[in-house]
C-alpha cells in the first residue's frame, strides 16, 4: 500500500470550478492562424462559401481551437523557469511531474466566426492508480463550451496523468 | 458521385488514407504562437533536455489537432466529427515522420454515422497515440 499523493484538500476541491466562466468572440484570424499552424487548410475555415456549401452558417473553426480561443493572456512577469504562467488554480498534489494523458471530446453544435463562446472548467475527476512503475494520480478536467444561444456546443476532459 | 465516404456502401474494415506529419522548429513554434503556448519544452532544447526530454517536444493538442484534420480530410466537409478521444501514451520530438492510419470498426445506417479506430505511430511502428471517433457521415 503506497501513500497517498493526493492531499485531502486536494480531493475535496473534485466537482469545483478550476477556471472560468471565460467568454470570447470565435475571432476569424485568430481560428485561421491555428489552422495554420496545424497543417489544416480545409477550405470551410478560410472560404465563406465553401463553409455555406458544408451547411455551416459562415466559417467554422477547427475542432480543437475553442480551447485556444479561450486562453486568458497574461503578463510575461507571471512565467515560471519551465516557461507555463503560474497558475492559482493548479490542482496541488505530491508528485514531480504532471503529464498529458489524452482527451476525451463531444461536439454538439458548430462553432462558427464570429460566435460567443464561455468555457467553464471543473475538476470532475481525481483518482489514485496503482501502474507498473507504481502509483500514479489521474486527473479529469472537463470544460463545458456554450454560445451565446446557451447552447452547449461541445464538452472536453483532459486527462493528466500524474506521479 | 461524392468524392468522400457514403453510409450507403461504407463498410466495417473499410481503411482511411494515411496521413503523415513531420513537425520542424518553425512549424512547433507557430503552433507555441497560435495557441498561446509558452511550455519552454516546445522550444528550448537545452530546457526540453532538463526535464528528461531527448530534444523539443511536439504539443499533445496538436496531435489532437492532426487527429481531427486526418477524420475531416477524410469524411468531407459535408460530415460532422460527434466526438473523438485519444490517449497520449508517448511523447513525438521535433522533426520526426509520423503517421495517422485508421479504419471503421463499426456502421450505424439508421443515424449515418461510423465509429473509427485511429492510430498515430512513429516511423518505428510504435503508437504515440490510440484513438477513437464517431463521424456522422454527410449526404451522398
Amino acid at each position: 500500500m503506497s501513500s497517498s499523493l493526493i492531499p485531502p484538500e486536494s480531493l475535496a476541491r473534485v466537482g469545483e470550478i478550476l477556471a472560468g466562466p471565460v467568454t470570447v468572440r470565435i475571432d476569424r484570424r485568430e481560428s485561421q492562424r491555428y489552422a495554420y499552424a496545424v497543417g489544416d487548410l480545409n477550405p470551410i475555415y478560410f472560404d465563406d462559401e465553401s463553409a455555406k456549401e458544408a451547411g455551416y452558417r459562415t466559417l467554422t473553426t477547427p475542432p480543437l481551437f475553442i480551447t485556444h480561443a479561450l486562453v486568458t493572456p497574461k503578463p510575461a512577469s507571471t512565467l515560471r523557469a519551465d516557461g507555463l504562467y503560474e497558475d492559482s488554480t493548479s490542482v496541488v498534489l505530491e508528485v514531480a511531474r504532471m503529464m498529458f494523458g489524452g482527451e476525451e471530446w463531444d461536439f454538439l453544435e458548430p462553432v462558427c466566426v464570429g460566435d460567443e463562446i464561455t468555457g467553464t472548467t471543473r475538476l470532475l475527476d481525481l483518482d489514485q492508480k496503482e501502474g507498473k512503475k507504481g502509483p500514479f494520480v489521474r486527473l479529469v478536467r472537463e470544460t463545458t463550451f456554450t454560445n451565446q444561444d446557451e447552447q452547449v456546443v461541445a464538452r472536453s476532459r483532459q486527462i493528466g496523468i500524474a506521479r | 458521385m461524392s468524392e468522400y465516404p457514403d453510409i450507403a456502401t461504407i463498410e466495417a474494415g473499410d481503411e482511411l488514407p494515411v496521413m503523415h506529419k513531420r513537425a520542424g522548429e518553425a512549424e512547433l513554434f507557430l503552433y507555441s504562437a497560435a495557441s498561446f503556448n509558452p511550455h519552454r519544452i516546445h522550444y528550448d532544447k537545452a530546457y526540453a533536455n532538463y526535464e528528461g526530454h531527448q530534444d523539443i517536444v511536439v504539443h499533445g493538442p496538436l496531435q489532437g489537432s492532426w487527429l481531427t484534420q486526418f477524420i475531416t480530410d477524410w469524411a468531407g466537409p459535408r460530415a460532422r466529427l460527434l466526438s473523438v478521444e485519444w490517449q497520449n501514451r508517448a511523447s513525438a520530438f521535433v522533426d520526426e515522420e509520423l503517421s495517422f492510419s485508421g479504419s471503421v470498426i463499426s456502421v450505424d445506417k439508421v443515424n449515418g454515422s461510423v465509429e473509427l479506430e485511429i492510430y498515430e505511430r512513429k516511423q518505428d511502428g510504435s503508437v504515440l497515440m490510440p484513438a477513437k471517433a464517431t463521424v456522422k457521415l454527410g449526404p451522398s
